[in-house]
């Protein structure tokens, strides 16, 4: 399929391989600049947070920073772009909001959660959207809760199991439709394939569903817009399109869901510039490229197409990003202790 | 008898021959003629013509026009001389065999070769198309590779440039924050002051003194900034908490669509374990540790019919197998047992159960097996269902061909059958 080049097809170059010496969990790009970040776990059990800069074909190490637990997840979304500072959370529970010029003392921190932080978003920084900045992380031990970085130590917002019920794993969190400054919601995706969506404004569960198998990732379409559409992956393949403009009573979102390959699918992610168009990442090392097209009335979902696919690797990609300044510029790294640098070209066609 | 054409003419120059064969009627065809260097037949049965050539012709050359009622050959000459007769006259019989043979072979042979030299040709053309394929095919891929290269190239050269963009983009913000910096660095320090002196007096805890003056100290002009949106920014949330329900699950690892259907089967198997051993709980309560133990009852069981208490030994394996009904001794037993009491129907159904559990049919399960057999069969004859039991006996047999007591237990149920059959 990768070999179609006369035809239209967006096409997925990678630009720059770099072997890394430790595990990476996240890698994301720095708003407004032609850098990156890479945060993982190294050998010897602690965290590590390199700061790397494309120069033509290659990275630049620009610092690399030490911490003492491994950080699995980290992001932009809540901070200002003059700031740009980084909220990780990493395997002890501890979130903590780092500004990159003076890493030794964190801007905040808290030990938010009792486990491992699975996954984190922010929503109301860079520009984004309108409302107070906010951080939402996920942890093992099953609780979901929504911190604001000027509020120290308690959270604005806490889900949690009810009391005596066994506790699953949350794998995911993302925000969502946070058009104006009251309305946020907040989507949850759990191991036993609990997909929930909590209302901020209201403080209440507004829907949940099962999706029969565990939830890898979730995202919404666009955080700052009305909720459009949700895309959910799971392990055996799947993904889901919820169409959540319209929501029935008692069946809830229409979905679409497409079965892209034998393996997990770890992340989806968005592409910034054209939110109908989305990159999911799976446990086989490959890449690919979808394009959602609208359900022609209200409560339909529409129907999914695949652009482009490509294999990279030969272990999972497990965290993915598209750079919001440069259409078709992603970062992508993988267990096999690599992060590459992909350009998928011609999306300006679609 | 062919009948032969004599009424041929022809002419000669230095290097060819000409050849003039009137047919009499009759029709000619390529493959009538045949020829090799120094002999010339043509035969159109009845008719045939002959000739032994005066001197050695180059039979690829010349050619042979057919037309008109006759044939016209043209002949070149190996060696240019005039000949001084078409053929050569005294030749006799066994010269003339000779020739032809020779002919004959010759042409084949020729034949030979010639398809030899189209065999080889004919490789040379399909090695020839097969390269121009290939060269076809390589010239396909490297115009991808190509185009693909070009496309890196492209895109390596944009994001350069992207990349140039930014950093002058920088440059600019840099060099205006800088300035705004000079400006404002008076009526911020103090601000900061201020700003310092109120924590102090709030007397909040020294930590969050640390984190304001660390964020005071940082990028002076972005507190101004920053106080400003933090102004228009909505407060932060009363805080709230939402009780969750997940989806009952039992085990502890994620919910995967393939391993559904084993995880069903585990927990069911389970749920019968656990239902055989809680079942009757109540009157299994007033039992000893020990009683509850199915080995142990089937010795105690083995025990009593040793010494000849049946009833006591049929209770024995009957509570044996309420806890566990996986034990084939147990049956095996048990129908011992009620063949003592003259339970027959009981003893014939135990056995049954007994064979059912003993399968897969192995080497190891043999006695048992045997045992299982002799014991429904015995429970038949004495029930008069002799063909059953004879049944039985013989499948005995084949587990245990050596088993003398069987054989003759056999024999006798044959001799039984046999006198019925001949009374009735």
């Amino acid at each position: 399929m990768s070999a179609a080049v006369g035809a239209e097809r967006p096409q997925v170059v990678s630009h720059v391989q770099q072997a890394l010496s430790y595990t990476v969990f996240d890698c994301k790009w720095v708003p407004r600049s032609a850098r990156l970040l890479c945060l993982g776990s190294a050998a010897r059990g602690t965290g590590l947070i390199q700061l790397y800069e494309l120069h033509g074909a290659r990275l630049e190490l620009l610092r690399e920073i030490e911490k003492s637990k491994p950080i699995k997840c980290g992001t932009f979304g809540a901070t200002s772009l003059q700031q740009r500072y980084l909220a990780t959370g990493d395997f002890d529970g501890n979130l903590n909001i780092w500004n990159l010029e003076a890493p030794e003392i964190p801007v905040y921190s808290v030990k938010g959660h009792k486990e491992i932080i699975n996954s984190i978003d922010g929503v109301g920084g860079l520009g984004i959207g309108e409302g107070a900045p906010e951080i939402v992380t996920g942890s093992r031990d099953g609780t979901v809760k929504v911190w604001d970085p000027r509020q120290n130590d308690t959270p604005v917002a806490n889900m949690e199991p009810v009391q005596g019920e066994s506790k699953r794993d949350c794998w995911t969190v993302a925000f969502g439709n946070a058009y104006n400054q009251e309305e946020r919601v907040v989507c949850a995706g759990y191991d036993n394939g609990d997909i929930k969506l909590f209302d901020l404004k209201t403080m209440s569960l507004r829907w949940e569903t099962n999706i029969k198998n565990g939830v890898c990732s979730v995202e919404f379409d666009r955080k700052d817009i009305n909720m459009n559409k949700l895309v959910a992956t799971s392990l055996e393949g799947k993904f889901h399109v919820f169409d959540m403009r319209t929501q029935h009573p008692t069946k809830g979102f229409a979905s679409v869901s497409e079965k892209a390959q034998k393996s997990t699918i770890w992340q989806v992610r968005h592409l910034p510039q054209n939110r109908d168009v989305f990159m999911t990442s799976g446990g086989s090392g490959s890449l690919h490229l979808w394009k959602d097209s609208e359900g022609s009335e209200m409560g339909v979902a529409g129907s999914v197409s695949l652009l482009q696919n490509v294999t990279l690797s030969t272990q999972p990609i497990s965290s993915l990003d598209w750079s919001p300044d440069k259409k078709g510029l992603c970062v992508c790294g993988a267990f096999d202790q690599t992060v590459r640098v992909l350009i998928v070209t011609k999306l300006n066609k679609i | 008898m062919p009948v032969w054409l004599r009424e041929h003419s022809w002419r000669q120059t230095l290097t060819a021959v000409y050849l003039s064969l009137p047919l009499r009627g009759a029709r000619a065809t390529p493959a009538n003629i045949f020829c090799s260097e120094q002999y010339l037949k043509v035969s159109i049965p009845p008719f045939l013509f002959e000739a032994i050539l005066y001197a050695p012709i180059d039979d690829t050359n010349s050619t042979a026009k057919i037309g008109n009622g006759n044939i016209f050959f043209t002949l070149y000459k190996k060696e240019p001389a005039m000949w001084d007769a078409l053929t050569l006259e005294n030749a006799d019989k066994e010269k003339l065999q000779y020739l032809r043979e020779n002919a004959v072979l010759k042409a084949h042979e020729k034949a030979k070769e010639e398809t030899e030299a189209k065999k080889i040709t004919k490789q040379e053309h399909k090695k020839y198309a097969l390269e121009a394929t290939m060269k076809l095919e390589e010239a396909e891929r490297k115009r991808i590779e190509d185009l693909k290269e070009k496309e890196r190239q492209k895109v390596a050269k944009e994001l350069e440039l992207w990349k140039n963009q930014q950093k002058n983009g920088d440059k600019y913000k840099s060099i205006q924050k800088k300035g705004e910096m000079h400006q404002e660095i008076e009526p911020l320090k103090e601000r900061k002051s201020e700003k310092i002196s109120k924590t102090r007096i709030s007397n909040e805890g020294p930590s969050k003194t640390r984190l304001k003056s660390t964020k005071g100290s940082h990028g002076s002009c972005s507190i101004f900034s920053q106080n400003l949106k933090e102004e228009q920014l909505p407060a932060p949330r009363a805080a709230a908490t939402i009780k969750v329900n997940f989806t009952p699950r039992v085990f502890p690892t994620a919910l995967r669509e393939s391993r559904v259907a084993e995880e069903e089967e585990w927990l069911h198997k389970q749920a019968e374990a656990r239902r055989i051993i809680n079942s009757d709980l109540s009157e299994l309560e007033d039992l000893k540790e020990e009683e509850k133990n199915p080995d142990w009852l089937k010795d105690k069981g083995n025990k009593m019919f040793a010494m000849g208490d049946y009833l006591g030994a049929v209770n024995a394996y009957n509570l044996a197998v309420r806890l566990n009904n996986k034990l084939p001794l147990l049956y095996l037993n048990r129908a011992a047992c009620h063949l003592k009491l003259r339970n027959l129907h009981k003893a014939v159904e135990d056995s049954s159960k007994a064979l059912e559990l003993l399968t897969p049919p192995v080497p190891d399960n043999e006695n048992a097996r045997v045992k299982a057999h002799v014991r429904r069969g015995t429970a038949f004859c004495q029930l008069e269902l002799y063909t059953e039991g004879l049944q039985d006996y013989e499948a005995a047999l084949k587990i245990d061909p050596k088993n003398k007591n069987i054989e003759k237990d056999a024999e006798k149920i044959r001799h039984l059958i046999q006198g019925t059959v001949q009374s009735s």
